[in-house]
């Protein structure tokens, strides 16, 4: 069904126009369902008990005192809580978690927070009380939440090469211009401001299950196989989600208590995640050193790059962020070398959060990048420009669409980029605070996975568009709209977008930035065979003044069928759908994806400029990000103001991942110790710098025929660097470790108290 | 909603489906879907039926532990049974089933959960219900529908001052509180003013241009 190369579609009355979502009414009135928001008759709340150890095994649980509490339903731990069983490997986007172990499968604990039981009762509060009374004992043996990682045992006992070209070794060894340095990156932790939740409904062997999945197919696929039913019996509903930024693309254990409890009990289930819990089983990215060295010759030119960054993992799952991946093409450079290592902490199993691998790995490269410009005395904007390459050099493809060097330029143009004096900390506003100014590049992959899309157009005068794929706040509801509104011509309102659930036809994961770019081309397909369907129909339906005329003498614009340039005489599809007694016509599109496909013919890529602003007030130590020019490279925007709003948003978080994440073990328990959004300081609205975001206009039609890349990760990528650049150009001080914290500026030259 | 009649001839968006308004009229008996049931037609269908949002204590199973009491939301007066610990959030969300506000961290820290008590914005999570019988709460779902929205609603639709939409309620209850609290003009104001309730999506300036759309307005 894959389609021959398609048309690029370079005009559209709807594609490429900023326009208010369509979800926007339900969402501002507080009636847009999320998962914890569905009630059943019956229902009950789960609570987990958590461990309060991080290494060791349960020696026992007195659960009789709680099991008395009024209300109380049940406790569940691994003596009761019935099979649950592991995965089989993961193929393709099916079968993919990151915590594999399935909860209260033993009495082992492998991290602080995993679940050791849970209770079950009337209500929210009697179930909480009840895991709270809950008496677990522990033989507790040795943890281990150092976040001191190069240069520690690995599991591999050697770092793995990921990407290498040249000898390295020797260009570093025999280079004019070197720099040397260890960045380290903290475990984030994604806080979505909906927590994690599970609504489980079991009848007759079968689970429907309301959860917050940001991939509902392969969520079916993995709840189906742990629970030990076929796939059939498990339906998976994600109407809406309160964001996610990776950590909820996988299944957590918690969505496998609440499904076992409705199990058990034969009755719904609702487990809410605390936020607490947060920090601890449902994902983090994280911690992370790198070293990056890099060698130039005196005019700039990037002789070698050497990465080698080592991330933590948990005890039982090999989680590896990928922080080279953008090493290996970013830059014209003959000798390239990155490699990898995990070690095994006591924490919980790490997860894809927010441009995983090239969000950290950027923030190494760029800061390393700008220190050599230093070193160089070159600006650091022309020794991006000086490296820039015409294809990429790992693995030889041509670029699809690769407009880096004009995102710097328009970028350097918009920021003023021209009037900055180098000098550290001689540049002040009108206020006489220090100003500070970085750059760094950014780019994230660009692809295409395989989607399903059904269109059907209905004798109601409304077309259905349905997909398996869901809207994690990114806009694809209305998105996926503007794709069939283009194709068949009706308006907004008369498109019925369903997706977020399981039983619909297989669409993309809502990661990666690529779930947009993916539908594109099957939504196109389907239309176009619903089209086809209505065409043939009227050509045989007796009243239809089409009767007998051929298929190729019509043709089907803004919602009527009509003679081929006829302006007059068509008649709406409804009418003919009514004629014909016929309820709808349909059309099925499918696309084979790209992703991971070793012959596809270019090395698809989004790419940006970030230009970061800091004040600083040495006299009090007080540090802010008041400005940010970003450019983007990210082909045709469907909906440009929901993109603007994704590449802000990743900004906004940029900020919080410069300035103030950090999920800080306490190495004594093992535990997340700042684990409330009180003590993990995430950007509000009062830290949001003024933004400037421009699109650069390159459709990148290799990818789909909209020329559609994606933006949901791409504005996160560089902004940390851009922003300790600019730290270092205000106060003097590099900082490798994040967030920024004021105590590591206290030194700086000109604060009162250094 | 009274326009959401069971005519099928009326088209009726999923998104409108999706509702919990329109589901309460529309989709009926359906009861719990089985999986089998998934194949794509008519997913609104697979929406097993709600209860209605009301508050008929004696419709209620009891509860053992819980306690009768009386909330005021959006005007109306609900008998309840609810637990002695129950938070208003709990109570709105859990017992009667208005799922409008949100719960963020149940801390009192991210402000998803934002109401009027009284006429001034206040975090539920941290207000226990049976403390505030004689209180008059309301809730977003009283400032608008999705066919009649608040002009604070409306704004953060064509400001786009949302993503996922989590915050959303929160931040619009804040905002339409701010618009009687003692601030000044500038932008600055706003975001000071709305600190208290994180976007994580980051939707800040769509937010704080919505805002002062409809403080420039009032
Ligand atoms: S849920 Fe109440 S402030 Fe977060
Ligand atoms: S819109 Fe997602 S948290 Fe604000």
């Amino acid at each position: 069904m894959e389609q021959q190369t398609p048309q690029p579609i370079t005009e559209s009355k709807i594609v490429g126009v900023p326009t208010p979502r369509i979800d926007g009414p339900l969402k501002t009135t507080g009636t847009a369902m999320y998962s914890s928001d569905h009630h059943f008759p019956g229902l009950v709340y789960a609570w987990p008990v958590t461990a309060t150890i991080a290494s060791g095994t349960i020696s026992g649980i007195d659960s009789s005192s709680a099991e008395k509490m009024p209300g109380v339903l049940a406790i569940y731990t691994h003596k009761n809580i019935g099979p649950l069983y592991r995965t089989p490997p993961s193929a393709g986007f099916s079968m993919i978690l990151d915590e594999r172990r399935p909860p209260l499968e033993d009495e082992i604990v492998r991290y602080y927070g995993q679940y050791v039981a849970v209770a079950i009762a009337h209500t929210v509060e009697q179930a909480r009380a009840a895991a709270e009374a809950v008496k677990v004992t522990y033989n507790k043996t040795p943890h281990d939440t150092s976040d001191k990682l190069l240069d520690t045992p690995t599991i591999a006992g050697k770092l793995k090469e990921v990407t290498k070209r040249g000898d390295t070794a020797a260009a570093l060894a025999g280079a004019a211009y070197k720099h040397d340095a260890v960045y380290s990156t903290p475990t984030e932790t994604h806080n979505p401001i909906e927590l994690h939740a599970s609504v489980a409904v079991y009848k007759d062997g079968k689970f429907t299950l309301y959860e917050t999945s940001q991939a509902v197919v392969n969520h079916r696929d993995v709840m189906a196989a742990m629970l030990g039913v076929p796939p059939e019996n498990v339906q998976v509903i994600t109407r809406f989600l309160g964001s996610g930024f990776g950590g909820k693309l996988w299944p957590w254990p918690h969505a496998l208590l609440a499904a076992a409890s409705a199990r058990n009990l034969n009755r719904p289930v609702k487990l809410v995640v605390g936020r607490s819990m947060m920090f601890q089983s449902v994902g983090h990215r994280p911690a992370i050193d790198q070293r990056v060295q890099l060698a130039a010759d005196k005019s700039g030119k990037l002789l070698a790059i050497q990465h080698d960054y080592v991330n933590h993992t948990s005890m039982l799952d090999d989680y590896d962020e990928g922080c080279a991946e953008s090493t290996g093409f970013m830059y014209s450079c003959p000798n390239v070398l990155a490699t990898s290592g995990l070690v095994r902490r006591n924490v919980g199993t790490p997860t894809s959060m927010r441009g995983p691998g090239a969000v950290p790995g950027l923030y190494a490269l760029e800061s390393a990048m700008d220190e050599l410009a230093t070193k160089l005395n070159i600006d650091p904007v022309q020794l991006r420009l000086l490296n820039e390459p015409e294809k990429d050099e790992s693995t030889g493809q041509p670029f699809s669409s690769r407009h880096l060097k004009e995102c710097l330029t328009v970028g350097a143009e918009k920021f003023g980029w021209a009037k900055r004096n180098p000098a550290v900390g001689s540049m002040k506003d009108a206020e006489g605070r220090t100003l500070g100014w970085g750059v760094a590049a950014c780019t994230w992959i660009a692809t295409r996975t395989d989607a399903e899309v059904n269109v059907e157009l209905r004798q109601d005068g409304a077309a259905r568009v349905a997909c398996g794929t869901q809207d994690i706040g990114t806009g694809t509801y209305t998105a996926v709209a503007q794709m069939v509104a283009h194709e068949t011509g009706l308006p907004l309102q008369r498109i019925d977008v369903v997706i977020g659930d399981s039983g619909l036809p297989p669409g993309p994961i809502s990661g990666g930035s690529w779930a947009t770019a993916s539908v594109v081309p099957a939504a196109l397909q389907a239309a176009q065979q619903a089209r086809k369907q209505l065409l043939s129909l009227s050509t045989k339906t007796d009243g239809c003044p089409f009767k007998d005329k051929s298929v190729d003498e019509l043709e089907f614009v803004d919602g009527v069928v009509r003679i081929k340039g006829q302006s007059s005489g068509g008649v709406p599809f409804a009418e003919i759908l009514k004629t014909a007694n016929v309820r709808s016509v349909s059309g099925t599109g499918k696309s084979t994806g790209l992703f991971g496909d070793p012959n596809q013919k270019f090395s698809f890529h989004s790419f940006g400029a970030q230009f970061a602003e800091v004040t600083w007030q040495p006299e009090i130590a007080r540090l802010h990000v008041s400005r940010v020019v970003t450019v983007i490279d990210a082909g045709r925007m469907i909906n440009p103001r929901a993109a603007r709003n994704q590449i802000e948003g990743a900004v906004v978080m940029g900020v919080g991942m410069a300035m103030l994440e950090a999920t800080e073990y306490d190495h004594r328990s093992g535990g997340p110790i700042n684990a409330s959004l009180a003590d993990y300081i995430v950007a509000v609205n009062a830290d949001c710098p003024n933004i400037d975001v421009t699109f650069l206009d390159y459709p990148d039609f290799n990818l789909n025929p909209l020329g559609a890349r994606g933006v949901g990760e791409i504005g996160l990528a560089g902004i940390a660097a851009a922003i300790t650049n600019a730290v270092h150009h205000a106060t003097g001080i590099r900082v490798r470790n994040l967030p920024v914290r004021i105590e590591d500026l206290l030194v700086a030259p000109g604060n009162k108290t250094s | 909603m009274a326009e959401h009649t069971d005519d099928a001839s009326k088209p009726l968006t999923s998104l409108e489906k999706l509702s919990r308004r329109s589901f309460l009229s529309r989709a009926g008996a359906m009861g719990v879907a089985t999986a089998a049931a998934t194949v794509a037609p008519v997913v609104a269908s697979a929406e097993p039926e709600r209860p209605q949002p009301s508050g008929d204590p004696a419709a209620m199973p009891e509860i053992p532990g819980t306690i009768p009491i009386t909330l005021k939301v959006n005007g109306e007066t609900h008998q309840l049974r609810i637990d002695p610990r129950a938070t208003v959030l709990d109570t709105l969300r859990e017992t009667l089933h208005l799922t409008g506000t949100k719960k963020g961290c149940d801390h009192g820290q991210c402000g998803a959960c934002t109401v009027h008590v009284d006429g001034r914005r206040a975090n539920s999570c941290l207000l226990l219900a049976a403390m505030h019988q004689k209180a008059e709460i309301t809730t977003i779902e009283g400032l608008g529908t999705p066919e009649k929205m608040h002009p604070m609603q409306a704004a953060f639709v064509e400001h786009d001052g949302y993503q996922c939409g989590y915050c959303t309620s929160g931040q619009i209850m804040s905002a339409v509180a701010m618009l009687h609290e003692p601030w000044g003009d500038a932008d600055t104001d706003v975001k000071e003013a709305l600190s208290g309730n994180i976007c994580r999506c980051g939707a800040y300036p769509n937010i704080v241009a919505a805002v002062q759309s409809v403080r420039r307005h009032a």
